[in-house]
């Protein structure tokens, strides 16, 4: 029993590896059933693609080493906004995310037959953190006052009357670090209503933020994309992932069990 | 010849392999793309193989992403920040004549340079300025928007109307939780008696919450490792 429970941490990836490799080879569908918070996310979408010319702001705060959680939350929303003829406007506050998002916004804009200018615009990145926030709350031209393509925003037909975040009808953030919590709570504006999407790590931390209203609605890991795949109907990279992340959670418990019942059986036995 | 270096040769040879099978085959493109997409996959591959041990393959992929990070993150810095907010809008060097004058960049360009000055022993003391204005306008900005970010605005949902409903449920559980784990937090006393039971309520909540984060974090490795394997199946291998 001792060297059971003293097994090579190697037998256990080994067991990770080929619970991810088989359901990813050999897919068995899982059911999705989104959560509240994710439900929530979409309806502000879609009350706000009831508005006259709605516009929303994305916020993309992440990297590469988090592109296989959040990406597939970029383009899920991406085709939400796109399906829905809301207006998209873009910016980064992670110097890594323009890498990532101008691709997926030019990639679904063009599946979608929308016109960049008109129906979406990039931004880039931004440096200043909370102060670029700051700064889009008094002054959206002053924070960003071209685009990446060297457009003056005051040029850029969707751009061009939008002065502060009041603005928009909706921020959402894509984020891997502390722009939710840090950046976007406590110096965003209040009057426009705010959601985000996270790693999966971040996600307990910020449910104090769903109760108080002060998040409309939560994406939480790749868990909150497939659901919000789901929601659209258009099932994509993070379905596909749904039975492998089962398949490994189910294979992590059995470890947890195991080896607190070797555990207990050792003590008896001592 | 040792073990490890047997199994690093078969590792490089067998990937070499794949490769070679790969782009005779067509499935990789002899372009950049399938080069890059090959780079990748290598890299990949290197820095899992520190699951097996630490080894000279995961060395190399661990510096050259640092080095690319840091180059990445440079650039970006330079373009965007320093040459497009200061070079550009400031001197008006590269001006398309649409950034207009902002004669106000002075101010925080002056500070950032004498922060630089912190190398120097005889005029490290400028750096202080720029330093007690970095300080007191952080603090100007954060001390109330985080009061009522994190504390009034977090308090009204522990303070809710209680209602016979699923949320009205969990408002006595969240009253319950903040209660109790404020009291565990509480040192100067002695946890004897009821407020020795209420913090012990408190450590429960504690390890409750401690077990969401870590299911959480577990899952988070998880879709990561999904998102990689994904990427060696699909992208480099078009096995899916």
């Amino acid at each position: 029993m001792e060297r059971l429970i003293n097994i090579d941490r190697r037998i256990i990836f080994v067991f990770i590896f080929f619970g991810t490799l088989v359901p990813l080879l050999y897919p068995t569908p899982f059911p999705i059933e989104p959560s509240k918070e994710v439900r929530s996310t979409y309806e502000e979408f879609e009350r706000v693609a009831k508005l006259n010319d709605p516009a929303v702001l994305l916020s993309y705060s992440y990297g590469a080493s988090t592109e296989p959680e959040i990406q597939p939350m970029v383009v899920a929303i991406l085709r939400h906004c796109f399906a829905n003829d809301i207006k998209v406007v873009g910016i980064c506050l992670w110097p890594e995310a323009s890498g990532l998002a101008q691709p997926a916004m030019e990639a679904i804009a063009a599946e979608y037959g929308k016109t960049y200018g008109e129906d979406y615009a990039f931004m880039g990145y931004k440096p200043g953190l909370q102060a670029v926030i700051i700064n889009m709350g008094q002054n959206f031209h002053d924070a960003f006052p071209k685009d990446t393509r060297g457009t003056p925003v005051g040029e850029i037909a969707l751009t061009s009357n939008i002065n502060s975040l009041t603005d928009f009808d909706f921020i959402f953030d894509f984020a891997s670090g502390d722009s939710i919590e840090y950046w976007w709570i406590p110096y965003g504006k209040r009057e426009v209503p705010f959601a985000g999407g996270c790693t999966a790590v971040m996600a307990p931390d910020l449910y104090p933020f769903l109760q108080s209203g002060q998040l409309k609605g939560l994406l939480g890991g790749l868990v909150g994309a497939a659901e919000y795949e789901a929601l659209i109907d258009h099932p994509e990279s993070a379905t596909a992932g749904m039975s492998a992340q089962s398949i490994t959670h189910l294979i992590i418990i059995a470890f947890i069990l195991f080896g607190n019942l070797a555990y207990f059986a050792t003590r008896r036995g001592a | 010849m040792t073990r490890e270096n047997n199994l690093f040769l078969g590792f490089v040879g067998l990937f070499a392999l794949v490769n070679v099978f790969l782009f005779t085959t067509g499935k990789l493109p002899a372009d950049w793309t399938g080069a890059g997409t090959m780079l990748a996959a290598g890299l990949t591959l290197a820095l899992y193989s520190f699951l097996y041990r630490d080894n000279p393959l995961f060395k190399f992929a661990e510096h050259v992403f640092v080095g690319v990070s840091a180059a990445y993150i440079f650039g970006i810095t330079w373009y965007q920040s320093l040459y497009g907010e200061i070079v550009v809008r400031l001197f008006g060097i590269g001006d398309d004549g649409n950034s207009g004058n902002h004669l106000l960049l002075v101010v925080p360009t002056i500070l950032g340079l004498l922060m630089l000055t912190r190398f120097s022993q005889k005029i490290g003391w400028l750096s202080r300025i720029a330093f007690a204005f970095f300080v007191g306008v952080g603090a100007g900005f954060t001390i109330p928007r985080y009061i009522s970010a994190f504390l009034i605005e977090q308090m009204e949902p522990t303070m809710r109307a209680l209602e016979w409903s699923a949320d009205g449920f969990n408002a006595i559980l969240i009253l319950i939780g903040v209660v109790a784990v404020l009291v565990y937090f509480l040192f100067s006393v002695e946890h004897t008696g009821a407020v020795g039971k209420i913090s012990k309520v408190g450590i429960w909540f504690l390890m409750i919450s401690f077990g969401a984060s870590f299911g959480y974090t577990i899952m988070g490795r998880l879709s990561l490792l999904i998102g990689r394997i994904r990427f060696l199946l699909d992208d480099w291998l078009h096995l899916m």
